[in-house]
Parts: structure tokens; sequence; C-alpha cells
């Protein structure tokens, strides 16, 4: 049986496409404009293994940029938590620079760096890095005082166990941002192929947009919406498995 | 045991209401001494105060004791990553474990050690709480409405077992209960509205050990000094 996440995709994804050959045959547009459901069909024969291939390579630069992102959000959000001045030019910073469109600045780490791995990473890693430190920063600075009373009173109450306590208390709010900014992690590495990559869907869908392929961009979405539910899918279980061994 | 507040003036922050207005009072020696008062009048305050918990006051608290003094009230809860019983071994000092199998089998909560503290009624929850507090090392426990949410009759159990077991201690009861705190505290400190004048008086309690049964007619009289004080 096919996840909730799966089915939503494909119910959003069949109405857009309905509503793209809607307008096609109402305005009759010619197969150049907008192709025949024949011709995206035989270009999904066509094109489906390269794309597939081309989405596992996005996807894998977005798993790890996006765990890096949680790694450093984490490390960032421990120390942000403290009360002292480091802390404090951490919470700012961070709110601050997540005001800050980050994809704008795509452009420099492409200069600097070059269109390989390293940039694709980077910009996946800190488009979802920011919203995922606001959050773990307002998991972990926030007390739970009716909690950490006992173990501040009694003089047990080590950083570690504070970080415990918290994380605890929040985990369906940490979990939910987590497979929320995997969603993120996937736009920034598509935005970074659509710029300056040589390799991935991004970069596969900026050569069929050069041609005005229309189809091939149709095939492509349709493999990033089902491959990013999946890892959503994962995500969420992950997260629930989490959940059921420290709450049972 | 000693605790002398002197003179103390408090107002909370951001706030033009001043709690107290120079309020002094004595707590001294073990045994179960109690705050009393109609709700608002800065009894959790004072509590905190007394615990280092309030800050920015001024007047002077001098606390004399060796082990320090612990501050628990009625909405504190236990981590939810393990059952209650281990919960208690894990913050029992090693001399203390030998009274865990009592205390939890005087607060009636045995039954509970195997569940999750938030799978538990509030009294057992609140039971729970005090018996980790008495776990702990202290000269002076403040009992912030600890004993909320319990029937009267396992209160009353509680109480007498608390005095039995730990007749070297201090325990600042604090309680909305006017029979409670004239039968079993040895004083009680009835704490009034900042308008009133003295602001805090102390009055002798029956102090009931449950060795006898309390004199009705003494009782009566503490209580009605209780109420005429408050």
């Amino acid at each position: 049986m096919l996840h909730r996440r799966i089915y939503q995709f494909l119910i959003v994804y069949a109405t857009g496409i309905c509503i793209l050959f809607l307008i096609k045959f109402a305005l009759n547009l010619s197969d150049y404009v907008i192709p025949s459901p024949k011709e995206v069909w035989i270009t999904a024969g066509q094109v489906f293994i390269r794309y597939l291939v081309n989405v596992m390579d996005t996807l894998a630069v977005a798993v790890i940029g996006h765990i890096l992102s949680i790694f450093m959000a984490t490390l960032v959000g421990i120390i942000g938590r403290l009360t002292s001045g480091v802390g404090s030019l951490i919470k700012i910073a961070a709110f601050n620079i997540q005001a800050y469109p980050i994809v704008a600045v795509a452009p420099i780490i492409f200069i600097l760096l070059g269109d390989g791995l390293a940039s694709r990473l980077l910009i996946a890693s800190m488009i979802c890095y920011f919203p995922l430190l606001l959050s773990v920063l307002g998991v972990l600075t926030e007390p739970v005082s009716d909690i950490e009373h006992f173990y501040r009173m009694t003089g047990r109450l080590t950083w570690q166990l504070e970080v415990k306590i918290r994380v605890f208390e929040n985990i369906t709010k940490l979990t939910t941002v987590v497979s929320g900014s995997a969603t993120l992690a996937m736009v920034g590495t598509i935005v970074a192929e659509f710029i300056a990559a040589d390799a991935g869907i991004g970069y596969t869908i900026r050569i069929a947009l050069y041609q005005s392929d229309l189809a091939k961009i149709l095939v492509a979405l349709f493999l990033i919406g089902i491959w990013t539910s999946l890892y959503l899918v994962c995500l969420e279980w992950i997260g629930h498995l989490i959940q059921k061994k420290w709450q049972r | 045991m000693l605790i002398e507040c002197h003179d103390l003036n408090y107002q909370y922050p951001s706030s033009s209401t001043q709690v107290f207005q120079g309020l002094s009072c004595r707590i001294s020696g073990p045994g179960f001494h109690a705050l009393f008062g109609p709700s608002g009048v800065g009894k959790t305050t004072l509590a905190k105060m007394i615990a280092g918990l309030v800050k920015g006051f001024s007047g002077e608290i001098n606390v004399k004791t060796k082990a320090g003094i612990l501050y628990t009230y009625n909405l504190e809860r236990l981590p939810g990553w393990s059952v209650v019983g281990e919960h208690l071994k894990e913050i029992s000092p090693p001399d203390k474990t030998k009274y865990l199998q009592n205390l939890t089998e005087s607060f009636g909560i045995e039954e509970c050690l195997k569940t999750r503290f938030s799978r538990l009624s509030l009294g057992q929850q609140n039971r729970t709480n005090l018996t980790r507090y008495l776990l702990q090392d202290f000269d002076l426990l403040i009992m912030d409405e600890s004993l909320a949410n319990v029937d009267e009759t396992t209160r009353e159990t509680i109480i007498l077992k608390i005095k039995s077991m730990f007749s070297q201690k201090a325990f600042l009861y604090i309680s909305h209960n006017v029979v409670e705190v004239a039968k079993f505290c040895k004083e009680i400190l009835v704490l009034r509205d900042v308008r009133k004048s003295p602001q805090i008086t102390a009055i002798k309690g029956q102090d009931h050990t449950g060795e006898q049964p309390p004199d009705r007619r003494a009782l009566e009289q503490t209580m009605l000094e209780i109420v005429h004080a408050s």
C-alpha cells in the first residue's frame, strides 16, 4: 500500500498534468509549447533510466547536505543554548542570516569553489541549515522547568542532561522540522544545479529548458517528486522509530 | 538549621506591585513548619527566596544549614524516558537506597514503579515527586503544595511518616489546608497581604505525631488563631 506522502504527490502531480493538458486542448496549443500525453509517455520511456540516475545523484547530494546541516545545527544549537555572550551572538546571527535569501549567495560559492560537488553540497546545506538551526535553538534554549528543577536543585543538571531533557520533550517537533528541512535540502541542491553544476537532475532540467522540451521537464519533475516523497517517508519512519523507542 | 529573614522588600520584575515590605521571620530547628496564607500573598515567592531561586530583593536572608535547602512544588515532572522505579534508583544516593522501599510502601506508590510518570494520576505523581526529594541530602525541604491532589487520609499517613522518618530534618510545608497545618506543624507562619502589618505572624501549632489522638480543643484554638491572623 502506498504511503500517504506518495499519494499526496501523485494527486498533486496528476492534477498539474491534467490542468496543463486542459490548457493545451482548450487553447489549441501546439506540441512544441505543451507536448501531447503520447509524446510525454514516449519521452519518459527514452529518458527514464538516465533521469533516474540524475535524480539519485541529486538526492545523494541533498541527503549528505541535509545530514551535515542537521549535525551543524545540533552542534551550534548546543553552543547557542548557553546564556553567555557566545550563545547570544549565535542566536542573533542565526536570526539575521536566516532572514537573508541564502540562494542569492550561490553565485559567489560557484565562483569560489567551481561547479563541482562541493558547491552543490554547500548550497544544499546552507539552504536547510538556518531554518533547522532556528528550530534547534528554539528547542534547546527553552527550559523545561518542571523537569529540570529537580536536577538543578540537587546539582545534577549537566549540559548533556539538559540537552537530553529538552530534545526528549520536543522530539515530535524536532522530527517534524528535520523532515520539513529535507525538502529544503532537495530544493537547495536543485537550485545549485540550475545555476552552475555539471551533474544532477537540476542540470538535466537546465539542458531540457534550453531545448524547450517540456516533456523531459515533466518526467524530471515526476522523478524529483517521487524520490523526495520517498526520502520524507524514510525520515518520518526514522522519527517514528526514535519516538517509539524513547517513549515506549 | 536556622533561617532568618530580615527586612525583606521585594516587587516582581516589570511590575509595580510590592510583594513584601519590611518582612522579617525566622525558621529554626527540625520539624514541620508551615507557610500559610491566601492565594497571591507571596508564599511561593518567599519560599523561592529562601531556597535562593529568587534574587533581586532587598533585606537579608541568613541561612545556616549543612546539607542545604531543597524546594519542590506540585507541578514537577519526572523525565519520560524511563519508568518511575528506574528513575528513583538512578537519583538515590547510595546511602539512601535503604529508604526507597520504605517510602514507596508508605506513600502507596509501589504499583507505580514500573509505570512511566505521565501515566500516573496527579496524586501519584505528587507522591512520586516528593519521594525523590526525600531521598536527597537536605536540612530543609520546602514542600510547595506537594501533596495537592492526594486524599486526606493518605496525606496524613505521608506527613506522619515523614515526621517519624526524618525527625532531624526541617520541612516548610506550604498549604491552604488550615486543619492540616494546625494539626501537624510545630510552627505556622501566616503570611498576609503587603498592606497589612505585620505581614507575617508566627503561630504555634499542635505538632501532632500520631502517637496520641490530637487535643481537639487545642487544635480548634490553633485553627482560630490562624484564621484570625490571615
